[in-house]
């Protein structure tokens, strides 16, 4: 966090507890900060939910903490690797003990959640250098961080949806690959005929729907998200919701839309010819190369509508803890994480680097990484909001009401709209 | 006694009353952030929430489906396995495995055979017993998928059931079972009227455990359908977990769970004390 | 028909009953071992194919070979055995006390017993939470026995009591009239006599402690205190999950547990309790 020159070293500890968040000389990176110089001491624990069965958790636990250990020779980095269905349960848990780590790898989604538990470090008032770091990410990305004027995590791994298709069934079947909403309707009906349904998807939540509405020229919130009637509602929403709802209800899409997991996944789906698009993230790629090595599978954009091809972001978030005894060391971390090299090396195992300038560099880890660089230049977040929990619940019931055919996509949306509305109004 | 039931006051019933204390407040997780109490909001709102209305309805047909079956098909067995029999250790481990099994694979796996397609499911029902002319989308409706959802309770609970009736079969004397074949009593009544009346006991103490279970069924529905089609196939520990652990909202969630509880005492103590009295009479 | 073959015939009749029931029972077991087997197995595949083209140990080799498997092996084991012992021993106390002897409160007692049973422990993961902290039981091995202990307890007295209650009173009252006192009566008749009552709680017990997920998760940080559950759900990704190594660690996990069973319902044999009401 500070850039001691050397002989600063007789401080130590004591330094560094007093001078805490109030440094104004700064370094962006660890990388300029040299070990013989440094004054953190003491262990950091950090929670993740990184895969035990991928590289993932092998490359942060081998390559990335030991590198940053090697810095700053006092500090230990302890992370625990928690089974990502549990890792909310068990903070929670853990926030009401007041037992947290220092450091949580945490689902973009959380951030504003935890934010408003008051569990979360307001990063853009105690690290000095935020606004550094914070310049060198997605703007997308950055925003899944901020609650109500502050930020309070920085972004860590993103990845977005883009179509995914088999170029060589588009071939066969004599069909342009679709690149607009209109052709990818106008085509349903000879992918029908050479045996596969135009589109699969298996849920009816944000991340499913939102590229549909958002590329429509649709959206959920108004900007500060305060409330959703006019937006989730519009015209504009319902047309990029009716699209799906009208190619379901001709024939073109699977019921997996409709929830239950039971039927074929969208990914075996679309290796198998039965789904000739699906909309997926960076991670299908190892899965279908060792899954399906005889499969090539290729990416374009979302398809565009009236707004444009606009995809939703995903990704993963570090956040610091407010009862952490030992933030600067944390900080530290956390700077290192957002380093080219972490980047890099997270980025080889399939996490997309959160930095905007590595783009060109990225795809040549791997090529594959082009589409989702451009999907990401438009790619927006998700509503950030404490209630996107319960806004994303509603939001699948009654969209997926209007699939069964309960309810038009009007009803559907207006109905999700002022549920929404009740529920923003809590925290504004 | 004394160590057991103080450790047991400990773990058990002082987390319960600290629970309990919550569902009367609008309780934020947050040391120091205030919890206002709101005394009986948290049931009222309960009682009329349909979908919590709608769980119990749920758990309660779930708890009718699979609790008579499991009691039958366990009972049978375990009189099967209790002669004589080669091989009989065989079979009672090969019953028992479903038992041992963890949750999220047996929940995984009979997704794959309920699944809409061209599941095993599908495949039973419509091409060999021909009860549907068109594939079933078992988890698109309320019944279908709570059927589903009671199919995997039974086959997980069998074995389960058949291990505590073998042991209470084990204590009829073998004498008793000799003498009335002696006398020439078809299987079924020597069944009927010697082993049955010795293991009363456990059939009512399988029936409430059942029963409890039945009501306060869980990880298979949040694994297999996690309560939709939109809250169709909710249950009550499910919706309690959802509003608990998913929006935070503890108060409520604790209150859904102890209306549970409450109910199912109830009906428990009502049933406990009927067996009791058939018993005794 | 002679009783020769009608003895014949009902054995066939049972043996096919029993296979019957036994292939239904087995088949989700046998796809998960076939899955096991396979290497490509991120995406599962239709149920109805179960024997693997080119099956491979790879999965076994791969969990076996995982850091720490063998360690959060033996952490589940050493937590199971020391929980069951207790559990098995102070629920049969309970029970036995619950079931035999007369005094004041044990309606209550018993009716809170009862309450325990029928509350969702999840709901009380967060006061379970705030007591071990309080405690300092919160990330060790050993911090776990209370808990598991004490959660059992309702489940197993409950199944215990019902079987305390089968033994004939008249054996009870012979040794009390040979002027033995409840604790020996508890030691040398009811234990005994309900042998494969025992049986069941160690099996039950064991069952639940090896199997037990929610808690050890929530709890424990440290990386090498891990229990085997938590470890095997590790290998599911968040955004795929390789069914082969989760099956292969999954059926690891299970031998244990089928042991202290098939170990244990050996108990289930027709001991004492002939000879005792004989006399």
């Amino acid at each position: 966090m500070k850039h001691w020159k050397s002989g600063a070293a007789a401080f130590v500890a004591i330094a560094s507890i007093s001078v805490a968040g109030c440094s104004s000389s700064s370094e962006p990176t660890s990388s300029a900060t040299d070990g013989s110089g440094d004054t953190l001491t003491g262990t950091v624990t950090y929670w993740h939910a990184y895969s035990a069965d991928s590289p993932e958790v092998s490359t942060l636990e081998d390559t990335i903490i030991p590198a940053f250990e090697k810095l700053h020779p006092g500090v230990t980095v302890q992370d625990v690797p928690v089974p990502y269905d549990e890792l909310h349960q068990k903070l929670v848990t853990a926030a009401a003990g007041e037992q947290l780590p220092d450091l949580v790898r945490a689902d973009i989604g959380w951030v504003p959640e935890l934010a408003n538990l008051g569990v979360l470090e307001p990063l853009s008032d105690s690290m000095s250098d935020f606004q550094t770091l914070a310049d060198q990410v997605y703007p997308g990305t950055l925003a899944t961080n901020l609650w109500k004027g502050t930020y309070y995590g920085l972004p860590l791994d993103t990845n977005t949806r883009v179509t995914l298709y088999n170029a060589d069934f588009f071939e066969k079947a004599g069909v342009q690959v679709p690149t607009t909403v209109d052709q990818l309707v106008a085509a349903a009906p000879a992918l029908k005929a050479a045996g596969a349904y135009a589109f699969a998807d298996n849920g009816a939540g944000g991340w499913n729907m939102l590229p549909w509405i958002w590329s429509a020229g649709g959206d959920i919130t108004d900007p500060d998200v305060t409330k959703a009637t006019g937006y989730l509602n519009s015209a504009a929403s319902v047309k990029g919701v009716q699209t799906l709802v009208d190619l379901y209800n001709n024939g073109y899409m699977p019921d997996i839309i409709l929830g239950g997991d039971g039927g074929l996944a969208t990914s075996d789906g679309l290796a198998t010819d039965k789904y000739a698009t699906i909309l997926d993230g960076p991670w299908m790629y190892p899965i279908f190369a060792s899954q399906y090595p005889d499969f090539t599978v290729s990416a374009s954009q979302v398809p565009a509508g009236d707004g444009g091809s606009i995809s939703v972001v995903g990704g993963e978030d570090i956040v610091l803890t407010k009862q952490s005894q030992n933030k600067d060391a944390a900080m530290e971390f956390m700077r290192y994480l957002l380093s080219e090299d972490a980047q890099l090396a997270m980025a080889a195992v399939g996490q997309m680097p959160v930095l905007a300038d590595l783009g060109s560099q990225l795809t040549d880890i791997n090529p594959y990484y082009a589409q989702f660089v451009e999907q990401l230049q438009t790619a927006k977040p998700r509503p950030v909001t404490p209630a996107w929990t319960q806004i994303d619940t509603i939001l699948q019931d009654e969209i997926r009401a209007s699939f069964r055919g309960e309810k038009t996509v009007q009803e559907a949306l207006d109905e999700a709209a002022s549920q929404a509305d009740a529920l923003l109004a809590q925290y504004n | 006694m004394l160590p057991g039931f103080a450790l047991y006051a400990l773990i058990m019933l002082y987390p319960a009353v600290q629970t309990m204390l919550l569902s009367f407040r609008d309780w934020q997780i947050i040391p120091g952030t205030p919890s206002p109490w709101v005394g009986l909001d948290n049931y009222i709102r309960a009682f009329q929430d349909p979908v919590f209305v709608n769980s119990l309805v749920n758990a309660a047909a779930y708890t009718a489906f699979t609790v008579p079956l499991q009691i039958v098909i366990g009972l049978a067995l375990a009189v099967l396995l209790d002669a004589k029999l080669p091989g009989r250790v065989a079979f009672r481990v090969l019953f028992y495995l479903p038992v041992v099994t963890s949750w999220v694979v047996v929940s995984l796996l009979f997704q794959y055979i309920f699944q809409s397609d061209d599941g095993l499911a599908n495949h039973v029902v419509v091409d060999m017993l021909g009860l549907s002319s068109d594939n079933v989308s078992w988890f698109q409706n309320r019944w279908t998928g709570m059927f589903a959802i009671g199919v995997l309770g039974i086959w997980k609970g069998i074995g389960w059931a058949m291990l505590i009736f073998l042991a209470a079969l084990t204590a009829v004397p073998q004498e008793l079972k000799e003498a009335a074949s002696l006398d020439g009593a078809g299987a079924f009544q020597r069944f009927r009227h010697v082993s049955l009346p010795a293991i009363r006991g456990a059939l009512a103490v399988v029936f409430i455990l059942l029963f409890i279970g039945g009501f306060n069924v869980f990880i298979s529905v949040l694994l297999m359908t996690g309560g939709g089609p939109g809250n169709a196939t909710q249950v009550p520990l499910t919706y309690m977990y959802q509003q608990a652990f998913k929006f935070l909202d503890f108060g409520y969630g604790s209150a859904i769970s102890f209306s549970l509880t409450a109910l199912v005492l109830a009906l428990s103590a009502l049933q406990y004390w009927w067996t009791r009295r058939r018993m005794a009479a | 028909m002679t009783d020769t073959r009608r003895r014949a015939v009902s054995l066939a009749a049972r043996y096919l009953l029993l296979a019957a029931a036994a292939v239904v029972m087995v088949y989700p077991f046998l796809y998960m071992l076939s899955t096991s087997l396979k290497s490509r197995s991120m995406s599962l595949t239709d149920p109805t194919s179960l024997w693997p083209t080119d099956p491979t140990l790879d999965n076994y080799t791969t969990v076996l070979g995982s850091e720490n498997f063998a360690r959060y092996f033996l952490n589940s084991a050493a937590v199971a055995i020391v929980s069951t012992t207790l559990i098995v021993l102070l629920s049969a106390m309970m029970a036995y006390a619950f079931a035999r002897l007369d005094w004041p409160g044990k309606r209550f007692f018993f009716t809170m017993i009862i309450v325990g049973l029928t509350i969702p422990t999840m709901m009380l993961i967060i006061p379970q939470f705030l007591l071990a902290r309080d405690l300092h039981l919160l990330n060790s091995l050993p911090g776990l026995v209370p808990f598991y202990v004490g959660t059992a307890l309702a489940f197993n007295t409950f199944l215990l009591a019902g079987f305390f209650e089968q033994i004939p009173f008249e054996l009870d009252e012979a040794m009390a009239i040979d002027g033995a006192g409840p604790w020996r009566r508890f030691w040398s008749l009811a234990m005994p006599l309900s042998k494969p009552a025992i049986g069941t709680c160690v099996i039950f017990a064991f069952l639940g402690t090896w199997d037990e997920f929610a808690w050890a998760l929530t709890v424990l940080n440290d990386v090498d205190n891990r229990t085997l559950p938590i470890a095997i759900a590790l290998f599911q990704g968040q955004h795929s999950t390789s069914w082969g190594l989760v099956f292969a660690a999954s059926i690891i996990a299970i031998v244990p547990v089928l042991i202290v069973y098939i170990v244990f319902q050996r108990n289930f044999v027709a001991g004492l309790t002939t000879g005792a009401l004989k006399s």
